[in-house]
């Protein structure tokens, strides 16, 4: 009788009642085999769950305000009454749109700063076998108007404790999935998890209790970050241009 | 600070916030196995928790919350193994000899920092998978073969090939 079948009996899956039988019928009148399988169970038994590693409680609080921040969506979706009609937020929603639109364009259409060839669309490309990727530089244009957009759309946030401001945040946040998800579709997880952060700091701004001091202290803190990825993206973008 | 949501029966954002609280690392530690990449494993449970919120009506009251978060942070895991490196489970037909320390093995082993976790960086991706599947997490042949669109058979190969390297290799590491 072979390892693979003890294997299997250790497990207790993959093989047939009559399998199992025949092979406790074997152990029980060899003794050889029966000492055989005791040193497999004692190994198999040795591959243990190793010491679990504290997760870093900046990642703990991303998954924290993750589910708060699902939440509230679902929340406000629930308290928001069907049929409402707000023209504020139409006009909000409606500038959102046409900003996304615009930079998914932009991101997807604008023509490579070289003159023969043209950018294909977003989707998952110049993938090498090693993982390293390329993202492409009319991506990184559209991310940089998506960081533009929510610049100045933040510069503007009225900061009371109105539906609209809680709205319009929460549809940044979903514009910023968007440009999450297609960073993750171009294999660029650094750039995608850049977006991720801005996550947390919106979903704050975003409660429906904050103090104006804490809403105008958050807002400076999401306009330093913001300004920090546009000149990172920019002096990216400039580099390429150099070594191309 | 953001309303608490709950509905009578669902799992509320309080008990999210218990579960990810106690049992965050063994999601993490698992997924971690799978992918052998740390930014991987906690996109999977990032994925893994906004899924179960989503489909949290689904969620049978008399199973525990975490046990059903860890199965579907483990799939999150799988599918963005599957995404990032799609010939992770095509079948092996022969053991492979790989000895070398790449700088990939090595990251990956300094990342996961055990005995058992540099064991397996020297396992292929189906039979790592396969193995930890089985045998960490306890998943039947048949449902990994299900997860990962192979057969019965194939599973099999794969753990008698994983556990033929680790049984060498713990044993070499256990007497360093």
């Amino acid at each position: 009788m072979n390892d693979d079948t003890l294997i299997l009996y250790y497990y207790n899956d993959g093989l047939t009642k009559r399998e199992r039988q025949q092979v406790e019928s074997a152990i029980r009148s060899d003794s050889a085999l029966a000492a055989h399988y005791e040193a497999l169970c004692r190994e198999l038994d040795d591959i243990s769950e190793p010491d679990l590693q504290a997760v870093p409680s900046h990642t703990l609080q991303r998954w924290h305000d993750s589910i708060d921040r699902v939440a509230q969506q679902e929340q406000f979706r629930q308290r928001k009454p069907a049929g409402s009609f707000s023209l504020i937020s139409f006009g909000w929603g409606a500038a959102i749109t046409a900003a996304l639109a615009l930079g998914i364009g932009i991101g997807v259409y604008l023509p490579n700063d070289d003159p023969v060839t043209s950018v294909p669309a977003v989707q998952i490309a110049n993938v090498d076998p090693g993982g390293e990727t390329v993202v492409p530089a009319a991506f990184t244009r559209g991310v940089k108007v998506h960081l533009q957009d929510t610049q100045q759309d933040l510069a503007n946030l009225s900061l009371d404790a109105s539906a609209d401001r809680i709205m319009l945040i929460l549809q940044i946040i979903d514009q910023n999935r968007l440009f999450e998800r297609a960073a993750e579709q171009n294999n660029s997880q650094s750039l995608a998890r850049v977006l991720r952060a801005f996550e947390p700091i919106l979903l704050r701004l975003a409660a429906d209790d904050i103090a104006p001091e804490d809403a105008e202290a958050l807002r400076a803190q999401l306009a330093f970050e913001l300004k920090v990825m546009l000149t990172k993206l920019s002096r990216d973008t400039s580099n390429d241009r150099q070594s191309t | 600070m953001v309303a608490i949501l709950q509905s009578p029966g669902l799992p509320g954002q309080a008990d999210f916030h218990a579960a990810i609280s106690s049992h965050s690392d063994r999601w993490l530690a698992a997924c971690l196995k799978i992918t052998r990449n740390r930014d991987m494993a906690e996109d999977a449970v990032q994925d893994a928790l906004l899924n179960a919120w989503n489909k949290r009506h689904q969620f049978d009251n008399s199973a525990r919350l975490d046990t059903w978060i860890h199965r579907i942070a483990i799939n999150a895991a799988l599918q963005i193994l599957r995404k990032n490196r799609p010939s992770a489970f095509e079948p092996i037909e022969a053991d492979i000899a790989d000895e070398s320390d790449t700088p990939e093995r090595m990251r990956a082993e300094q990342e996961l920092g055990t005995t058992l976790a540099a064991a397996l960086t020297h396992l292929s991706e189906i039979e790592r998978v396969c193995f930890v599947l089985k045998h960490l997490e306890q998943w039947r042949l048949k449902e990994i073969a299900d997860e990962i669109n192979s057969d019965v058979g194939a599973v099999k190969q794969a753990i008698f090939r994983a556990v033929r390297k680790l049984r060498v290799r713990m044993k070499g590491l256990q007497g360093e």
